[in-house]
């Protein structure tokens, strides 16, 4: 592939490729092979690693910190893992304000608190003017998990029932919004922890799977769920929850909001059976009152996402490639 | 609207569709964000198979010819310029790179979602020079009008912009003559129509027989669009109609056709794949040609044939649809582009291949 582009970062596939770029240089015996939002690495105990890099820091609904800290913590809770604690490690550029720093660290300790999570190692560098934008904050994960059996990918089966957590696309239109400096009234990232929801239906029989839609949003969970296990999946697009904000800034922007950035909303695998259960349970925290059954594991196209429009038809939903541009007219 | 609402008007569309869909018909959709709208709605899967829809030269990434392309790219190299852009450039490939790839090694490449941005990054960067990549039909160019209106009245000079925009009418006037093609209707651009009115469409009618109708962008917009034209295929009728009266005026954008004229003159212009048409660009007239990128940094257009094998222009002028290209979906992929038709959001083999996957599957109804 030469050098990186942009797209490479988007979440799509050509992240995945550099991915597997990278994963293929260590042996088997050198790595565990999970592809999920965080890996088991004995004893229930679970991690996950991730970076953040945003513009603006600030945006409606949140800032980096309160982000490096759900991001990670996001990743664990669609596990059924209990974050506890978290390693911060802090790129700063030469020539940050220090008053600025301590802004984000607050957002990041009152999530921190919140959810009894304990700060437990970290690293901090400054380095040049130029040598990165701003702050990168890269926040690593740790937790246990109290279930039998874990919960991914493996366990979907045809005929399991698929919810979202809330309304997708919340995080990506509002950064988006701001990147070009739309204002959009109302809008506001979904940046949020998920585990104080999550946590209410781990002792469903029938729940198999969860994932956190961040990057690429829930179209690529999709289409990762359908490829990485070679079943169908169908959505309804009528029944996805867009809130009308998300809806006209993806209009101005040609954006599609089925792969718009989620920071709070997890796609959700469950038996038939429990669906209504699950839903139930979810929909009595504030943060989930938006939760809904968009779709279907089914036996027809392996590995493939279908959508059935809101006028009726069919189409396929494939992973997106490269970054999600502003579009021309 | 309510979604039951809605959905008795689709069913209430379709309906009138199957009844009046008696000839087989050959619906040609010129503008590629319907293009889009027919693949994501999924329309294909819902109206009568006498129906043949071919999409159209109504992508302006796509329409951009190889020199033209390789031009842009050579020019963000220069030391010392700012590259302006709509996102949908950025992954198109050259003949050696992409926008994507020079930003990647270094080159200051700018996305931008209106021109008059333009004049911001000029004025906050005076010791650079702002290039904007000038490209669409007749809903970005009125705006590249206005900007350059601007900059020139309040004396901004380190802005220039490379012309490839172009005329949507004498594409149309190609494809109407085109035996081989045997269009029966077109479904007309509703954004392009905002600005251009009625008027320059009715020679397809009037001179062609070819039923037309300007229509919207959504799911119902574009089944009333097909309805009517139906209609006019049916009764063997043809004539110039608009679906899209909330947004069109008979007599257009007045203010716009003016900032255009005031800016602009017609030219000849290359379209990629189907080669030059004579008037169906846009220069710079006398008083503006100094805002002239090429010139000013004394790049010649090359002519550069498009990669072997690529039918981009058979897909853009609706010869083939996307499967039939033999680099579909085997060396030509949105990862591996060949042709921008496969990169830009609105390109046909992009939304072939996103939203059918090649065409491979079909749908149980």
């Amino acid at each position: 592939m030469g050098k990186l582009t942009l797209g490479h970062g988007s979440g799509g596939r050509l992240t995945q490729e550099l991915i597997t770029e990278i994963t293929n240089i260590f042996p088997d015996k050198a790595k565990l092979s999970e592809l999920e939002d965080c890996a088991f690495i004995g004893n229930g105990y679970a991690v996950t690693i991730d970076c953040f890099t945003v513009t603006p820091r600030t945006f409606p609904g949140g800032d980096i910190g309160e982000l490096a800290i759900c991001g990670s913590a996001n990743d664990l809770a669609v596990r059924g893992v209990r974050p506890e604690f978290i390693s911060l490690s802090i790129v700063i550029e030469e020539g940050f304000e220090l008053e600025e720093l301590k802004l984000y660290m607050k957002s990041a300790a009152a999530i921190c608190s919140d959810l009894g999570i304990k700060l437990a190692s970290g690293d901090t560098k400054v380095v040049p003017m130029g040598a990165v934008d701003g702050i990168f904050l890269t926040t690593c994960a740790i937790g246990r998990s109290e279930l039998n059996l874990p919960l991914g990918m493996t366990n979907l089966q045809p005929g399991d029932g698929i919810l979202v957590s809330t309304s997708i696309g919340r995080h990506g239109a509002a950064i988006g919004a701001s990147r070009f400096e739309l204002e959009a009234e109302g809008l506001k990232s979904d940046c949020t922890p998920l585990w104080p929801a999550l946590k209410d239906i781990l002792d469903l029989e029938g729940l198999r799977s969860m994932r956190d839609c961040t990057r690429g949003g829930l179209g690529t969970v999709m289409c990762e769920w359908a490829e990485g296990r070679n079943i169908g999946i169908e959505m309804e697009e009528a029944k996805i929850p867009i809130q009308e904000e998300v809806a006209s800034v993806c209009d101005i922007l040609g954006f599609d909001p089925l792969y718009l950035a989620c920071e709070g909303c997890a796609a959700i695998a469950v038996s038939p059976d429990q669906e209504e259960e699950a839903l139930q349970r979810l929909r009595k925290h504030e943060i989930c009152k938006e939760a809904a059954l968009i779709g279907r594991v089914v036996d027809s196209h392996k590995g493939l996402v279908g959508l059935r429009t809101s006028i009726g038809g069919m189409r396929v939903v494939d992973m997106p490639v490269g970054e999600m541009l502003p579009r021309i007219c | 609207m309510s979604e039951s609402e809605r959905s008795k008007r689709v069913d209430l569309l379709l309906k009138a569709l199957n009844r009046l869909a008696v000839r087989p018909m050959t619906v040609m959709e010129v503008c590629g964000t319907h293009t889009v709208s027919v693949f994501r709605n999924g329309i294909r899967s819902l109206i009568p198979k006498n129906i043949r829809l071919l999409s159209g030269p109504g992508c302006p990434v796509c329409v951009t010819d190889q020199g033209d392309l390789d031009a842009i790219i050579s020019l963000s190299e220069e030391p010392d310029v700012i590259i302006a852009t709509y996102g949908d450039m950025m992954r198109v490939p050259g003949t050696f790179s992409s926008l994507a790839k020079k930003k990647g090694e270094g080159s200051d490449i700018r996305v931008i979602t209106t021109a008059t941005s333009c004049l911001d990054l000029a004025r906050e960067n005076l010791s650079k020079e702002v290039v904007f990549l000038a490209i669409g039909f007749e809903t970005t160019s009125p705006a590249t009008a206005s900007m350059l209106m601007e900059a020139k009245e309040t004396g901004i000079t380190n802005l220039s912009i490379t012309c490839f925009h172009k005329r949507t009418p004498p594409v149309l006037e190609q494809l109407a003559m085109d035996e081989e093609l045997k269009i029966d209707a077109f479904l007309l651009p509703g954004h392009v129509s905002v600005i251009l009115g009625y008027e320059p469409y009715s020679f397809l009618a009037d001179h062609y027989g070819i039923a037309c109708t300007i229509a919207g962008f959504e799911a119902e917009d574009i089944l009333l669009g097909l309805v009517d034209l139906a209609s006019q295929v049916a009764r063997r009728n043809p004539h110039l109609d608009s679906t899209y009266q909330r947004a069109v005026r008979p007599s257009g954008n007045v203010v716009a056709q003016k900032l255009l004229e005031t800016v602009f003159e017609y030219g000849n212009a290359c379209w990629r794949g189907i080669g030059e048409i004579p008037n169906s660009g846009l220069r710079l007239r006398e008083p503006f040609r100094n805002y002239d990128a090429l010139e000013r940094f004394n790049f010649k257009i090359e002519k550069i044939l498009p990669p072997e094998g690529c039918l981009c222009g058979e897909v853009l002028s609706g010869k083939i649809i996307p499967p039939e290209c033999p680099l579909f979906a085997e060396s030509c992929t949105p990862v591996t582009p060949v042709g921008p038709c496969m990169v830009s959001g609105e390109g046909t083999c992009s939304a072939y291949y996103k939203f059918t996957r090649g065409g491979t599957i079909s749908w149980e109804n």
